[in-house]
């Protein structure tokens, strides 16, 4: 398998936008841009799929597509025969009989009755064996980064137009109801922020060691170097590798800068950063990185500081949260580290509160011997503590399932992609711009144009 | 016949007890209901502003309050565990009182409101609230002593007033 970079195409064939609009109390929202590539649905409910890539990733997926009726598992693709005999096991434990393959390629002309492809594989392979995938006539849901290259991430745009397949990226906050109500009810509808001005983003993680591997199932060099890797350390822990992907920036921030541009319905217009190697020694990406983008609202400016930290967990967990003139929204996959506040003067919540938009928080049951009762504040220039509501959307399956779903209904021909390839890559351009302004130290101005592939 | 042989009825010391029995019996028969309720998580559609299922599918839970016998609880958790662990307080005497502490609230407070036997009953929802008050003296609940200091106050009022009394099934 050698990677190759498919030729440079920019038309958009067969595309159209929506941008659904819904109204409510007079006011308008705008909902997500849908793609609305319809895919031909070839036999009925069921779907065949194989997975590429059998690593962490790729089992997550998998346990969540095993949860999706209809979808049956073919083919399973990995150089690594660890991984392969896994993937088998386990599928075979849960009703699958596949087959499996080193390379993408001999899978693709093997299996002929392939419907869809779910690539999990390391950041380098996502665009050729995407590519091939579509070429071959299969959807693909790929996972993200696209690219570990604006090039690689710009030609599976190209791809996805040039055969009309579909192609969603694993942006999987997209398709999470917790998120669509956030943002196309509480932000769009109740504009329950009033004038958003700011927003952070993080994702902190303690200090870890490198990945291993049983003894007995270490690659051959030969193999190794067959498909882009020095040796079975850079296989394994293949995200710190500049050739390989793309650093934390990407691979956490990557989810948390799109969910930015998202709710904030724009790209930015410029980025500073700073970041660098502080800690690890064996690793070529960043460990740390704290970035500032710069959006032009069309109510104003507002900024947005995002930070990835690999070397401590402190800071309160992984969110992003939404800074306005009348409220606060952190949203957060985990439902523990959601919450919205209200300002003390802006309008009332009742009727979004009785609409189960949102929910008032129970207050914390004081202690007898709690002392600050009446007034905690140590300055009287201090804003007083807000008022704290919980958002009481429920997302009652795995966190990556509602995104395949989309994937696969969309299969099916029964709905849209939540995030096809072009509308991811105007985020990830975004994480692009943030490594350049790391690496270049410098103020980086982002166009327009630089987030249409 | 003289003043002292036949008084003239106080209406506003009539009024008053009134008003004392029916603000005492609210407040017990409430107290003890509120020892039946629970709530419960339910998991519903959300609805749009036309009061058709959102289009991202999302469910929402919303908090039910709901009154059953299963539902009983006489005290909080937290507090049954402090009282547990006072050796004033054995379990052969708190687990009778919790049992019916609940059912006495309600009984002594219907009683009050409708006077069935005034006196007797107004007597015993003293004493229950000075049982109260006993217990929360020995986890240092100031706060509540002071409360039930106030219901006892009240009751002890109504009880100087019962010779006024009126609208009641009972005479006594």
């Amino acid at each position: 398998m050698s990677s190759r970079e498919p030729e440079a195409k920019t038309d958009g064939l067969g595309r159209r936008r929506f941008l659904k609009t819904a109204t409510a109390a007079g006011l308008s929202i705008a909902l997500a841009p849908l793609h609305s590539a319809y895919a031909q649905a070839d036999a009925g409910d069921s779907i065949n799929i194989a997975l590429v890539g059998l690593g962490a990733q790729g089992r997550v997926l998998m346990d969540a597509m095993l949860k999706i009726p209809g979808v049956r598992f073919v083919a399973i693709c990995d150089i690594w025969p660890y991984a392969r005999t896994y993937g088998q096991r386990y599928l075979k434990k849960n009703g699958f009989e596949v087959r499996a393959y080193e390379s993408h390629k001999e899978m693709l002309e093997k299996e002929k009755g392939l419907q869809a492809v779910v690539v999990a594989c390391p950041d380098f392979w996502h665009a050729p064996i995407t590519n091939d995938c579509l070429r071959a006539g299969h959807h693909v849901y790929c996972e993200k980064m696209m690219s570990n290259t604006i090039e690689g991430a710009r030609s599976m745009v190209q791809t996805m137009r040039e055969t009309g397949k579909l192609l969603q990226i694993g942006h999987q906050r997209r398709s999470n109801p917790r998120y669509l109500v956030a943002r196309n009810r509480l932000l769009g509808e109740a504009r329950l922020l009033g004038r958003i001005t700011a927003a952070n983003a993080q994702w902190n993680r303690a200090v870890s060691a490198d990945l291993g591997w049983p003894n007995h199932t270490a690659m051959t060099k030969e193999l190794l170097e067959k498909y882009g890797y020095s040796d079975m350390h850079q296989f394994r822990n293949w995200r710190w590798f500049k050739k390989c992907g793309g650093g934390p920036l990407s691979d956490l921030g990557a989810h948390q800068i799109d969910i930015l541009n998202w709710f904030l319905d724009v790209s930015p217009s410029t980025v500073i950063a700073s970041g660098g190697r502080d800690y690890y020694s064996g690793h070529e990406w960043l460990d740390n990185a704290m970035v500032i983008y710069e959006y032009k609202l069309p109510e104003g400016t507002a900024r947005a500081f995002y930070q990835v930290q690999t070397t401590t967990s402190a800071g309160g967990g992984y969110y992003e949260q939404f800074m306005g003139t009348e409220g606060t929204l952190r949203m957060s996959e985990n439902p523990k580290y959601t919450q919205i506040n209200r300002e003390a003067a802006a309008p009332p919540w009742d009727q979004w509160i009785s609409r189960h938009l949102l929910a008032a928080q129970k207050a914390p049951a004081k202690s007898d011997d709690d002392s600050s009762s009446g007034n905690d504040k140590v300055d009287a220039r201090e804003t007083a503590e807000l008022a704290a509501y919980y958002l009481p959307v429920i997302l009652s399956k795995l966190i990556h399932q509602p995104h395949l779903e989309n994937f696969f209904n969309a299969v099916r021909g029964r709905g849209t992609l939540n995030c096809p390839a072009d509308e991811a890559f105007k985020s990830e351009m975004a994480v692009f711009k943030a490594i350049e302004a790391v690496e270049t130290r410098s103020l980086v101005t982002c166009k327009s144009s630089d987030f249409i592939a | 016949m003289s003043d002292s042989q036949n008084p003239t009825p106080d209406s506003g010391s009539m009024l008053a007890l009134l008003l004392l029995r029916a603000w005492l019996g609210v407040r017990a028969v409430v107290t003890g209901l509120e020892k039946f309720s629970d709530s419960r998580t339910l998991q519903v559609p959300l609805l749009d502003a036309a009061g058709k299922p959102d289009s991202s599918g999302a469910m929402v839970e919303v908090t039910q309050k709901f009154y059953s016998l299963h539902s009983y609880h006489a005290i909080p958790d937290s507090m049954k565990e402090k009282f547990s662990q006072e050796p004033l307080l054995p379990a052969f005497m708190t687990t009778p009182y919790y049992a019916v502490l609940g059912w006495a609230l309600i009984a002594l407070g219907l009683a009050v409101l409708v006077g069935l036997w005034t006196r007797a009953s107004l007597f015993l929802m003293g004493l229950l609230y000075v049982s109260l008050t006993f217990g929360l003296i020995l986890i240092k609940q100031d706060g509540g002593v002071s409360w039930l200091a106030i219901h006892v106050a009240l009751i002890a009022v109504a009880l100087s007033l019962t010779k006024h009394n009126r609208f009641a099934l009972t005479r006594s």
